[in-house]
């Protein structure tokens, strides 16, 4: 299929252009290849290995990641909100008189305080995480290859999508092979009429 | 593999050079060292009794030092890992003075009664030393009990009754000054006192003690000689006999410190008890020594001693584990207090009462604790930014160092100043300084003498190549 949609790619005027994707035989490779990408200077473009490549994070120009912003947010809501609610329940709306102590009493709010930060803080950091990574994501253009199954196995990917502003067919593709790639591949999808 | 090829010379030592303060910062320790001991001795023929609290408050805050290096070194060993393999080292060293507090313990032993009121009570129902040596609260209508002689325990139940009204409700400096150590709880705790008897007695104390020293000495010889004999065998023989002897050799940690912290310090207050007591002392040790790990490294690496061999990276990781720490120890000591507080039951509220109504400025210490202590260390190191700012790292290491010195002040010297048993007053003495800085004097000398005398770095680990490239990802 993909190589289909890659043939007709090249004829037909009725397909655009998705991404191209460069092949890699060793993490070194893609490694050095990903800082000739981010020189060049491309936002909208990724590294997809079989396994963590250390270092990787630097040589792609990636920035610190904005999750740990979103976890303090979350956290300090958390306690805020625990402590104003414990403050409205049990010392002004409805005071109880629990084990003799005063209705509102920052000893006993301490739990409660401390768990909804860490509840909050952890939904913060896995929805946060999960929002900036955009999962679950079910479809992607390199889904097209056939040659990407191997990126769960022994080969090492980038992709580069149409959309980033310095996308051109030949430019990029100009860059891609001149970092030593084993293959690269234009993947386009059909425009329908 | 940000930096692949590094420049092939000779090959680093991890050394102090002998033209370096470092080589000779021993002399400077064992000088303040002798000071601080002379003068504690000079002390303590003046003042016996503030003397044992102040040496007592001194050496479980450098006991914690080491225990907390011993920790590092077996949780390496524990988990196999690879980042920390550089520092190991330095904890190490922080291990190889435990020894030296074998004799620092002297003078607890010599002087326990002044510290502990269980031995009165032991003696007392021996017919021993009966009421010996306390000027308060003998003069009971019930003659005939044998609690007598217990720092602020005197027991007189029968002056209950005489009580004007239900004594909960008052605060104790608000009580007619009569009936301060005659209220019914005194009677409830001499009671308590009695059936500890078989665990709170001088021989078995002895005999517990001697069992932590001969443990710790031998897990510092043992795991201090094998990582050092391993710089010149390499291999990895070694390692593997640590990281088999590591789990075993935790257990061992773990209940020697436990009940080293039941015996020293919460028998203080031998009617009151706290299971989770030896965890926080835990917390302590762990927090003490990842704070000093990282001022002894970030002094020595600004020096060049450790080359390229301990980065941010290992800063990084390490002050997170200090973060993580000073979290653990507020959370154990929140549970602890929570627990009293909700279910504020006399026998148990004492330890809180004393440091918070007890009178003088321990409120404020207390008060201190929860905020420097905890809530400021919290923010001081929570962003990634700020545990890689290595000023800034060591600045927050050694504030949360500070506040450990306060918190063991806090949970040792109420009791030097006690006057009743919810009763007490902070008083700073000369001697808490000179016994603090005996004790540390003596013990940081061996280990920055020890720091001398070998690499700084466990050259020897396979594992230490993937310790030097370590990266924080």
């Amino acid at each position: 299929m993909a190589s289909e949609s890659q043939k007709k790619g090249a004829q037909s005027p009725e397909t655009r252009p998705l991404l191209f994707l460069a092949e890699y035989e060793t993490a070194g490779d893609v490694f050095h290849a990903a800082e000739h990408v981010r020189d060049a200077g491309y936002e909208k473009w990724d590294v997809h290995t079989p396994f963590p490549v250390h270092g990787m994070d630097k040589a792609m120009g990636l920035k610190d990641s904005k999750v740990a912003w979103i976890v303090l947010v979350m956290g300090l809501t958390g306690c805020t909100t625990a402590f104003l609610m414990m403050w409205w329940m049990n010392g002004h709306d409805y005071p109880l008189v629990i084990g003799g102590k005063p209705g509102f009493s920052l000893p006993s709010m301490i739990p409660v305080m401390f768990e909804l930060t860490v509840l909050l803080s952890a939904f913060g950091a896995v929805f946060g995480m999960l929002g900036i990574n955009q999962l679950p994501k079910h479809w992607h253009p390199v889904f097209f290859s056939d040659r990407f199954e191997r990126c769960s196995d022994d080969r090492f990917f980038i992709s580069i999508e149409a959309a980033d502003p310095k996308f051109d067919l030949e430019e990029t593709k100009a860059l891609l092979e001149g970092t030593h790639p084993s293959h690269v591949e234009l993947i386009s999808e059909e425009v329908e009429q | 593999m940000s930096k692949p090829a590094k420049k092939e010379g000779k090959a680093p030592t991890y050394r102090i050079p002998a033209d370096s303060p470092w080589a000779s910062a021993w002399k400077l320790a064992a000088g303040l060292g002798a000071v601080g001991v002379a003068a504690s001795v000079a002390g303590m023929f003046i003042d016996a009794h503030r003397f044992a609290f102040s040496w007592l408050f001194a050496f479980m805050f450098f006991l914690a030092l080491g225990l907390g290096g011993l920790f590092f070194t077996l949780g390496q060993h524990l988990t196999g890992a690879g980042w920390g393999v550089p520092l190991r080292r330095t904890a190490e060293m922080l291990m190889s003075g435990l020894p030296v507090f074998l004799v620092l313990s002297a003078p607890i032993f010599i002087h326990m009664h002044e510290l502990y009121p269980w031995l009165e009570h032991h003696g007392a129902e021996h017919g021993a030393d009966h009421g010996g040596g306390h000027d308060e609260g003998h003069g009971g209508a019930h003659g005939g009990h044998d609690e007598h002689g217990l720092l602020g325990i005197a027991a007189s139940a029968a002056r209950a009754d005489e009580l004007p009204r239900d004594p909960w409700d008052q605060r104790p400096h608000e009580r007619a000054p009569e009936t301060r150590t005659h209220t019914p709880e005194h009677a409830m705790h001499a009671e308590i006192m009695s059936t500890k008897g078989w665990y709170l007695n001088q021989g078995f104390f002895f005999i517990r003690a001697g069992i932590y020293f001969i443990a710790w000495i031998l897990l510092a010889y043992f795991f201090f000689t094998w990582s050092t004999r391993q710089d010149k065998e390499k291999g990895l023989a070694l390692t593997k006999r640590m990281e088999t002897a590591a789990p075993f050799a935790t257990f061992v940690f773990g209940f020697s410190l436990t009940f080293a912290a039941f015996d020293w310090m919460m028998a203080l207050e031998p009617s009151w008890y706290s299971t989770i007591y030896g965890v926080i002392y835990f917390a302590i040790a762990a927090i003490i020594a990842h704070a000093t790990i990282i001022l002894l490294t970030l002094g020595m690496s600004r020096a060049g001693i450790f080359g390229d061999a301990i980065s941010v990276e290992h800063f990084h990781d390490i002050g997170k584990l200090l973060h993580g720490f000073v979290i653990f120890w507020a959370y154990v000591s929140v549970s602890q207090f929570l627990l009293i507080w909700y279910a504020g039951i006399p026998e148990e509220a004492t330890y809180y009462h004393l440091r918070w109504w007890g009178g003088g400025s321990w409120m404020n210490v207390s008060v201190i604790l929860v905020v420097a202590g905890f809530v400021i260390p919290f923010f001081l190191l929570m962003s990634r930014n700020f545990k890689r700012n290595l000023p800034w790292l060591g600045f927050a290491a050694a504030w949360i160092l500070v506040m450990q010195v306060v918190q063991l002040y806090w949970l040792v010297m109420p009791y030097a100043e006690q006057t009743g048993l919810v009763e007490t007053q902070l008083r700073l003495h000369w001697l808490d300084f000179a016994a603090f800085v005996g004790v540390g004097g003596v013990y940081m000398a061996v280990v920055l003498w020890n720091m001398t005398r070998f690499p700084l770095v466990p050259v020897g680990d396979p594992r230490l190549s993937r310790g030097l490239h370590h990266e924080v990802v």
